[in-house]
């Protein structure tokens, strides 16, 4: 019988003892350990003497288990590891087991006993079998030397092995290495290290393979002996590589392939981080790793904005390019190498980082708000590259000794924001006492705490921005006052001061708020220059004594007018009617002039009742505010429209009306013309007259000054005004650009007349200028002329007398001769005379003037200066239905002397219906043009010209006003009497309304000079008005006829006679 | 006789069929569209506080492959696919940073899963996530950088989402 005893014992101690072959014959192969163990057995004697007191002891070797002796008493030894390689397996087989169990005749009893031996865990396990044992055991270290006794029993007989060691380190793999990374030099070298997985790693060789295509089927292998690093310098950049690596043990054992290592080699910096002291100067190498970058074309930027100057720059090689910079402040600062790219920089993601340590300035400010829950939010300023940490620390005391108590053990413990600081620049702490001092600073993250901001202590009560104040209520007074009140926040507890603002709520869009404050009471009165107002009013409170912030505005809040009584009457309003073509209906947009809000400040309007009536059946009405507009669609029916002022009391009694229909108007007006210069126009109009009177009048126009192509609606551009039905002129002041048309619509209590238009139109200014150019290098030919024509008049008439030196005219007043009579008193003795036409009447001027005094005003709202007449001011809502007088002018003959020549009084006028257009136009001939004509033209009158020291003075001259020459146009500029163009001409000759006017001129040479001025004017006012086509309305009776004809005519004596005053005095004798 | 038998099936067939299709296409490009106009501006918000030199130009189209750079659009998977990618990214981004577009991105990707799940479509296993992975630990410590990369490449796609949102009616 063969028993086996079999003793393992395990016995934990270092790896570095033991070798493969230490303590025993057996090998280690394929992570096992392997050994043949023979043993000689006293086996003969046992079975020939039979048993005996003490069995005989037999020797056990080990052999070299690669060459195995096949005995009977040889057993084969193999351990190996299990599971997760913590348990150890050994198994010991009998070569007789192998064998025929037949040439047995007994079954051998095998006996396996196990024994740890440790200093650690003295365990031992022992196990036992026929021919075969197996035994496990777990191990609680990594590594571990496990001692190995087998005892053979056969039939009595024993046998006892060596102690044979097993390392279980060297039944596993070892460890792939870790660390993998790699490094830059400053040469541009890429080195790739790693590191043994053990720090006693028995590894003596490494294998890197790398790969660039993720399909990972293209591996480029590099082997190292005895060194964790390797220079890979044939990487490409903008590649994404995986490396990986594995290691050999000295027994051959290669481990598996470490985790992959990803990495893109773009731009390396070395190195990546500095720590540095302000004013150091500090040196950062990039490498290039893309190879058609050049360190020559290397832009370093710092921090992403700035770029440094190429002084500082270093070309280490083609690949490296090296930066010194000098930091001179604490923070946190990076360097960042781009490479020139046209007019940019192309730059990778990575950057260097620079810490100078020290303290910077962050500018934490902090608001407290003090409610429910006491908050305080901090804010600051800082690189947007670094990365801070907002930490702060509470204090019990108050901020004024937080130096004596600082470092004390009082001191709680620093605390960081609970949101992270991020990149919002500020942090939101709750939950804290208001009354107690905060430490509060940033500190930069890789910093290691010694890059920091100054602190800043802060005790939130002196930084409160309270809630702004409640429950505001405002009230507009008739006294002119704004009466507000409001509340104030309940916390924080201490006394408060206000500020209030308040706009007009008319004025919102353009008009400033205006802030009236300090306030100390929760309440104020304001005065204002109006009443009937309605204000937005808000208001904001903060602490009275003490640091603090102001509070938010409140809600805005409209103020209440107060009111006694509902307002009196609507307001005026008009209309503008649009046909809209595209969708087949008609627009009606009412333009309402606003109430006058401080007419009555009992009865202030608050809004208006737009009521509409159509067909006479449907009424309903819309409530709108104080708006300027209001749209509607018109179905071309019978249409009234009220439009009502109303305010909390009521809507106003006395209002306007308007009725639109579309039937056929009627026709009521004759004449409607104008009168424009720059700055006022004057219209007038005739209705006829067996028509009604309308009930009014509308005079509208648009206004040029609005350019209808920036969007603004023909609503806005429109102007009108009301007239009163008494009236039948209006002078409308303001600028005019010279083509407007003016509209006239009768209004009827039924709806509107027949309207008629009316265009004022002026000149280019341009060709006006041009034109008075060349009037005025016409003057100064003329002056030429005529001072050389004075010098032939001195040589040809200086013997001609004075007439008042004359026999004839002794003792006579030239200056009191009115009639041609009066001058030749002798009525029967001149008849005779050819050239005195004795008892004609010369001329008949009447000149119809309001004699009271004319002011200008000026409308405070559309600037339309109007005319002012007595102590009765025409305004705009005057010239509606109040019956005021406006200016008027009536001259039923135009004087026509040579003095008038400066002044002509030339008026065109135009009357346009809309059915019958009409065009009538009356014209006086200024005598202006016919002044150098009557003096110096050689094919006229053999006795023109003028004399020195003339026959008459001046004042002499019959037909005019003596005491203001002018007086007939007084009101007129020149240009408003310009001559007309030859075309009106033409015109009025055909009609035979014009008459020529001839005229004897006796001037004085300073009088020359006066009517060469004169002349001049009406020369410039000729070129205007033919360019200007200024037209104006004369109502002028002929005066004389005959243009170039000296002699008269003896078919037009009888409707005019000719006025032939002698410049010389004609001795005519009577006839006896 | 028998016609109203075979077309009551039918009708109830549609009417199931109908139910499974979401209703709110619309709503949803009118969703989609407002939180991408709202990404944007953000994002442009964010650019203009960093004061970035304007003649920086942080990685060309042709580099980090890993961040989707003009990447086609095919319907909402592809959409959703991209959409992850990018949140993963800025989820790198330290604490705090671009915290509202991130809130924001996560919130528009929740409705679009959501749409996704109505329509029954399956969404495809996001593939290189190893290179993601390395790409974001190699570059995530240069935060300025990293997050300009990473969000102008979000505004562009957001900008080409606006002018493809049809595509969300497709998987």
């Amino acid at each position: 019988m063969l028993a086996l005893l079999v003793n393992f014992i395990t016995i934990s101690q270092g790896l570095a003892a033991l070798s493969p072959s230490d303590g025993s014959e057996g090998v280690y192969e394929d992570l096992k350990w392997k050994a043949v163990l023979c043993c000689e057995l006293p086996f003969a004697q046992t079975l020939d003497d039979g048993l005996s007191e003490h069995p005989p002891v037999g020797q056990c070797q080990l052999l070299n288990a690669t060459k195995p002796e096949f005995s009977r008493n040889c057993l084969d030894i193999l351990c190996w590891l299990e599971g997760e390689q913590t348990n150890l397996i050994c198994n010991a087989k009998s070569h007789r087991a192998a064998a025929a169990a037949s040439l047995l005749t007994v079954r051998p009893q095998l006996v396996v006993q196990m024994n740890i031996l440790s200093d650690e865990a003295n365990h031992a396990t022992q196990c036992a079998g026929e021919d075969t044992a197996m035994c496990s055991i777990s191990l609680h270290v990594n590594d571990a030397t496990v001692s190995l006794n087998i005892s053979i029993s056969l039939n009595g007989s024993i046998a006892l092995s060596p102690k044979m060691q097993v390392s279980t380190h060297h039944l596993r793999r070892p460890e792939p290495p870790v660390s993998l990374h790699y490094d830059v030099t400053t040469k541009g070298e890429v080195i790739f290290r790693w590191s043994d997985a053990q720090p006693d790693s028995d590894a003596i060789s490494y294998e890197i393979r790398y790969s660039s295509n993720s399909s990972l089927q293209q591996w480029e292998v590099v082997k190292v002996k005895s060194r964790s690093w390797v220079p890979l310098n044939e990487l490409s950049s903008g590649i994404r590589y995986m490396v990986q690596v594995r290691c050999q043990s000295h027994i051959n054992y290669w481990s598996d392939w470490s985790q992959p290592f990803y990495f893109t080699l773009d731009v390396s910096y070395i190195p990546a981080e500095i720590f540095t002291t302000p004013g150091s100067e500090v040196m950062v190498y990039a490498v290039f790793h893309n190879r058609s970058w050049s360190a020559s074309k290397a832009v370093w930027m710092l921090n992403g904005q700035v770029k440094i100057p190429e002084s500082q720059y270093r070309v280490i090689n083609e690949q490296v390019s090296a930066v010194t910079v000098t930091v001179d402040e604490p923070g946190f600062d990076t360097l960042m190498c781009c490479h020139q790219w046209g007019e940019r920089f192309k730059c990778m993601i990575a950057y260097a980082k620079i810490y100078t340590e020290g303290m910077f300035n962050a500018d934490i400010t902090c608001q407290s708000r003090n409610s429910e829950v006491d908050t305080m939010s901090c804010e600051w300023s800082k690189s947007a590259w670094a990365q801070v940490r907002l930490l702060y620390r509470q204090y019990t005391s108050v901020c004024e000794t937080i130096s004596e108590i600082e470092g004390s053990e009082e001191a709680e413990e620093n605390m960081e924001c609970p949101s992270g600081a991020g990149d919002h620049r500020e942090c939101t702490l709750r939950n804290l006492s208001l009354f107690s001092c905060h430490k509060i600073w940033l500190e930069v993250e890789g910093g290691r705490g010694k890059v920091r901001s100054f602190p800043v202590y802060v005790a939130p009560i002196d930084y409160v921005k309270p809630s702004p104040p409640s429950v505001l209520e405002a009230t507009t007074l008739p006294n002119k006052t704004l009466s507000v009140s409001w509340r104030r926040p309940h916390l924080p507890v201490y006394d408060m001061q206000y500020e209030l603002r308040i706009v007009a709520l008319r004025d919102m869009a353009n008009a400033q708020w205006k802030v009236i404050g300090p306030l100390l009471e929760p309440q104020a009165e304001i005065q204002l220059e109006e009443s009937c107002v309605q204000f937005k009013v808000e208001v904001r409170c903060r602490r009275l004594n003490g640091s603090g912030y102001w509070s938010d505005w409140s809600m805005s809040y409209t103020s209440v007018v107060y009111n006694r009584k509902a307002p009196e009457m609507g307001p005026d309003f008009w209309r503008v009617i649009q046909e809209d073509s595209v969708r087949s209906v008609t627009n009606v947009t009412l333009i309402i002039k606003q109430p006058v809000l401080a007419g009555n400040p009992y009865s202030c309007v608050e809004g208006l009742v737009i009521e509409h009536q159509a067909s006479g059946i449907a009424v309903w009405s819309n409530e709108t505010t104080l708006a300027q507009f209001h749209s509607f669609q018109w179905r071309k029916e019978a249409h009234t429209i009220t439009v009502m002022s109303r305010n909390a009391l009521g809507i106003s009694a006395r209002n306007r009306n308007m009725t639109l229909l579309h039937q056929p108007k009627r026709q009521c007006v004759r004449s409607f013309s104008a009168v424009a210069n720059s700055s006022c126009v004057y219209l007038s109009w005739s209705l006829l007259s067996d028509h009604p009177v309308p009930q009014s009048f509308v005079i509208e126009w648009l206004d040029l000054k609005k350019d209808p192509e920036k969007d603004v609606s023909l609503t806005e551009r429109l102007q009108w005004v009301r007239v009163q039905s008494a009236s039948r002129d209006l002078s409308l002041c303001r600028r005019f650009y010279g083509s407007e048309e003016f509209t006239l619509y009768p209004v009827f209590v039924d709806g509107e007349g027949e309207p008629v238009r009316y265009t004022a139109t002026r000149g280019d200014p341009a060709a006006y200028i041009l034109l008075l150019i060349i009037a005025f290098l016409s003057v100064v030919l003329f002056v030429t002329l005529l001072m050389s024509q004075n010098q032939m008049r001195k040589l040809m008439w200086k013997d001609v007398p004075n007439p008042n030196n004359c026999s004839w005219a002794k003792g006579m007043d030239f200056r009191q001769i009115d009639t041609i009579e009066n001058l030749f008193p002798h009525s029967e003795g001149l008849t005779a005379c050819p050239l005195l036409l004795v008892s004609e009447s010369i001329c008949e001027v009447e000149i119809i003037e309001k004699p009271l005094p004319i002011t200008l005003e000026h409308e405070k709202d559309n600037e339309v200066p109007i005319y002012k007449s007595g102590d009765q001011t025409i305004t705009d809502s005057a010239l509606l239905a109040d019956s005021s007088e406006p200016l008027s002018l009536e001259a039923s003959t135009a004087a026509a002397t040579p003095e008038t020549s400066g002044q002509s009084s030339v008026t065109y006028s135009t009357v346009l219906l809309s059915d019958q257009p009409s065009l009538l136009r009356k014209q006086q001939e200024s005598l202006s043009s016919s002044s150098d004509e009557g003096n110096f033209s050689a094919n006229n009158s053999d006795i023109s010209g003028s004399f020195p020291g003339g026959l008459w003075d001046l004042e002499n001259h019959v037909c005019s006003d003596s005491a203001n020459p002018r007086h007939s146009s007084s009101y007129n500029s020149v240009e408003e009497f310009s001559e007309t163009s030859d075309q009106d001409y033409e015109a009025s000759e055909s009609t035979g309304v014009a008459k020529d006017l001839y005229y004897l001129e006796v001037n004085e040479e300073e009088e020359e000079e006066e009517e060469e001025e004169d002349e001049e004017e009406i020369e410039e006012t000729q070129g205007e008005q033919e360019k200007n086509e200024i037209v104006m309305k004369v109502d002028a009776r002929p005066l004389l006829e005959g243009k170039n004809s000296t002699a008269i005519d003896s078919n037009n004596v009888s409707h005019s006679i000719p006025l032939y005053l002698p410049q010389f005095r004609t001795e005519c004798i009577n006839p006896p | 006789m028998y016609f109203p038998a075979l077309l009551y099936p039918c009708i109830l067939g549609t009417l199931s069929l109908v139910h499974g299709i979401p209703v709110h296409q619309d709503s949803l490009k009118n969703l989609v569209k407002l939180q991408a106009d709202t990404i944007i501006l953000r994002i442009k918000d964010h650019n203009e506080k960093l004061k970035l030199s304007p003649k920086l130009v942080i990685g060309g189209p042709e580099l980090y492959p890993e961040v989707p750079a003009d990447k086609p659009l095919q319907g909402l998977g592809s959409i959703i696919d991209t959409l992850t990618t990018f949140q993963k990214v800025l989820q790198r981004l330290p604490r705090g940073h671009v915290s509202q577009i991130r809130n924001d991105l996560s919130t528009l990707l929740g409705h679009l899963k959501e749409r996704m799940n109505s329509m029954r479509c399956t969404l495809k296993e996001p593939a290189n996530e190893g290179s993601l992975d390395a790409f974001l630990e190699n570059n995530a410590t240069h935060h300025i950088t990293f997050g300009h990369l990473a969000l102008d490449r979000l505004k562009r796609f957001m900008q080409k989402l606006i002018a493809n949102l049809d595509l969300l009616k497709s998987c």
